[in-house]
């Protein structure tokens, strides 16, 4: 009963990805034929003389900080507000978790069309400086966008994790501190978060693999652009394999990307399980 | 479902304030998608002159002509075929395998196990290159059944954890039941344990039918050789590649795109959203 779950896994998994490591060491343009086997060259390159890779690691890394904690902060605030018994609150959660089912490709041309024409349109009627830069045209305003529609699709995904976390949040232990005179803020930060940490564990986990790998809204809204303000390490990997025809090169940065995620959220998994066992 | 504090009797000082502030960002927050709806029944000079306004007249040929651009009624077949095949096996592959492991306890199990849960720690994109060699070799590009199959491979890990953990809580005794009426192992399965494991198959049917109706790489990767766009994110992404982008048409094609899903959302909303939760939080 096991056998046809393993065959699909080795067939499109894991096969695949011994053959990424083989074809790393490799001069191979995709032709069955032409694969030569060029030992470590590619990694030497790829450390040494590629400033492609090297600001695409410098994006994706940068991205990937901005990215996790506005994420959390914001999607955490959200949480907490909508976990509180307001009116409406059911509604205002589902109005937060639409962007999330919407494809990241669409996600990526709704803003387009948002960047474009909508802030023309805006800046005509408000006269506001902010709607006339260019927002996609500027590299340093490029980055701010991919991160601004990043955290616009998904917060509310990441909200609904913290609000089944503070679910969990035993009431007895918020009324006594309530009793005790503590006051929101404190008892938040007290009781609160240090009783949900398996959510933060949960959602920083997501969100940072997630942001290492960011490759849709990216390839929809700027396409790695102005020139690579915006190329990301995964959408680097795309253009080197199937623009550039490089596939042997492509897959050793493959290889590079899967030991940074692995190396990255395995260090986060661990300074995060500690805090939950100290709180 | 209330708040676990200050409790469901009393609601918090300033409650309608915090309500009211949160609506109006909501509002804020999803005028995007507003703007869209909005622009896709107006005119392309409508549209050039200004976004906000709203249109003199409804033009809803916008979305006829979109209909037929994307030729919707066949990508939206396709796009179907896709998540129905990808979910079914996934549901079929992972519930087997999981359930059967969560019964055996060999050093053996333990090993397959593994090699069924650890591609969860592969990001696709570190083997995507040579998966399309391999979807090649397999005859499997190009083909709408091809790009099903290959779901196979990518959604198994998952779903098999989940069934794991949750075949694990079920008393063996039923299964013992289900041998000694007689039941063939695969029979007893699919008339016994499968049923009783229907909470993770809903979990598990919603994490991988939201995936692959809203993918874009595999898609694109797998498919980008036929003449033709295959699936209705292949079509927005060809919408919206042209030099001189047909807006009017394009918002009304994002809308056509995204209904099917949002519809999904709106009527299994309570199952998706603890589907994701159980797919984040297990996983």
């Amino acid at each position: 009963m096991t056998i046809p779950a393993v065959i699909a896994i080795l067939l499109f998994v894991e096969i695949p990805f011994l053959m990424s490591v083989t074809y790393s060491f490799t001069r191979w343009n995709g032709l069955d034929k032409a694969v030569k086997f060029i030992g470590i060259s590619n990694y030497v390159e790829l450390l040494t003389s590629d400033p492609q890779l090297g600001s695409a690691m410098i994006f994706t890394l940068a991205f990937t900080v901005f990215a996790v904690a506005a994420i959390n902060v914001v999607a955490l605030l959200l949480a907490v507000l909508l976990d509180m018994n307001i009116r409406g609150k059911n509604v205002l959660r589902a109005a937060f978790y639409i962007p999330n089912i919407i494809s990241l490709i669409i996600i990526g041309y709704v803003w387009r069309f948002i960047f474009s024409r909508g802030f023309d349109s805006f800046g005509a009627l408000t006269h506001l400086g902010i709607f006339q830069l260019s927002w996609l045209g500027d590299s340093h305003l490029a980055f701010v966008s991919v991160l601004l529609v990043t955290v616009w699709q998904s917060i509310g995904f990441y909200m609904v994790i913290y609000i089944a976390g503070l679910q969990t949040v035993p009431r007895e232990q918020l009324e006594a501190a309530l009793m005790d005179g503590t006051g929101p803020v404190s008892r938040f930060f007290r009781i609160t978060l240090p009783l949900i940490m398996p959510s933060v564990t949960v959602a920083v986990f997501y969100s940072l693999s997630n942001a290492l790998k960011t490759f849709d809204v990216i390839f929809s809204l700027t396409f790695g652009g102005p020139g690579t303000a915006t190329t990301s390490i995964a959408l680097d990997i795309y253009k080197t394999a199937f623009s550039d025809s490089r596939f042997g090169y492509g897959t050793a940065k493959s290889v590079v990307l899967f030991l940074l995620i692995l190396a990255l959220t395995v260090f986060q998994l661990n300074v995060f399980k500690r805090r939950e066992v100290q709180a | 479902m209330s708040g676990p504090f200050p409790g469901p009797s009393r609601r918090p000082r300033g409650a309608a304030v915090i309500s009211l502030v949160l609506a109006v960002a909501a509002l804020v927050y999803l005028y995007p998608l507003i703007l869209v709806v909005i622009n896709s029944v107006k005119s392309f000079s409508e549209i050039m002159a200004n976004v906000v306004a709203l249109p003199a007249q409804l033009h809803l040929e916008n979305f006829s002509n979109a209909f037929s651009l994307m030729r919707y009624p066949n990508l939206f077949l396709n796009t179907l075929v896709v998540t129905c095949m990808g979910t079914g096996g996934v549901v079929l592959l992972a519930a087997m395998a999981g359930f059967k492991l969560s019964r055996t306890r060999t050093r053996y199990s333990w090993f397959v196990f593994l090699l069924c849960v650890a591609p969860m720690m592969i990001p696709f994109h570190s083997f995507m290159i040579a998966l399309v060699k391999v979807a090649r070799t397999l005859h499997l590009t190009n083909s709408i059944w091809g790009l099903g199959a290959t779901y196979w491979g990518l959604g198994v890990p998952l779903s098999l954890f989940l069934y794991h953990g949750f075949a694990k809580t079920v008393p063996g005794e039923l299964d013992d039941c289900a041998a000694i009426d007689g039941c063939r192992p695969l029979r007893a399965f699919f008339q016994v344990m499968f049923p009783l494991l229907q909470p993770v198959t809903v979990s598990v049917i919603v994490i991988n039918a939201m995936w692959m109706w809203n993918d874009f790489l595999l898609p694109l990767l797998i498919l980008s050789g036929a003449k033709k766009s295959l699936t209705l994110q292949l079509a927005a992404y060809n919408f919206f590649g042209q030099y001189k982008i047909e807006w009017q048409n394009a918002m009304a094609g994002v809308l056509l795109t995204i209904t099917p899903a949002v519809v999904f959302y709106l009527v299994l909303q309570r199952h998706i959203i603890k589907g994701m939760v159980a797919g984040a939080v297990k996983g």
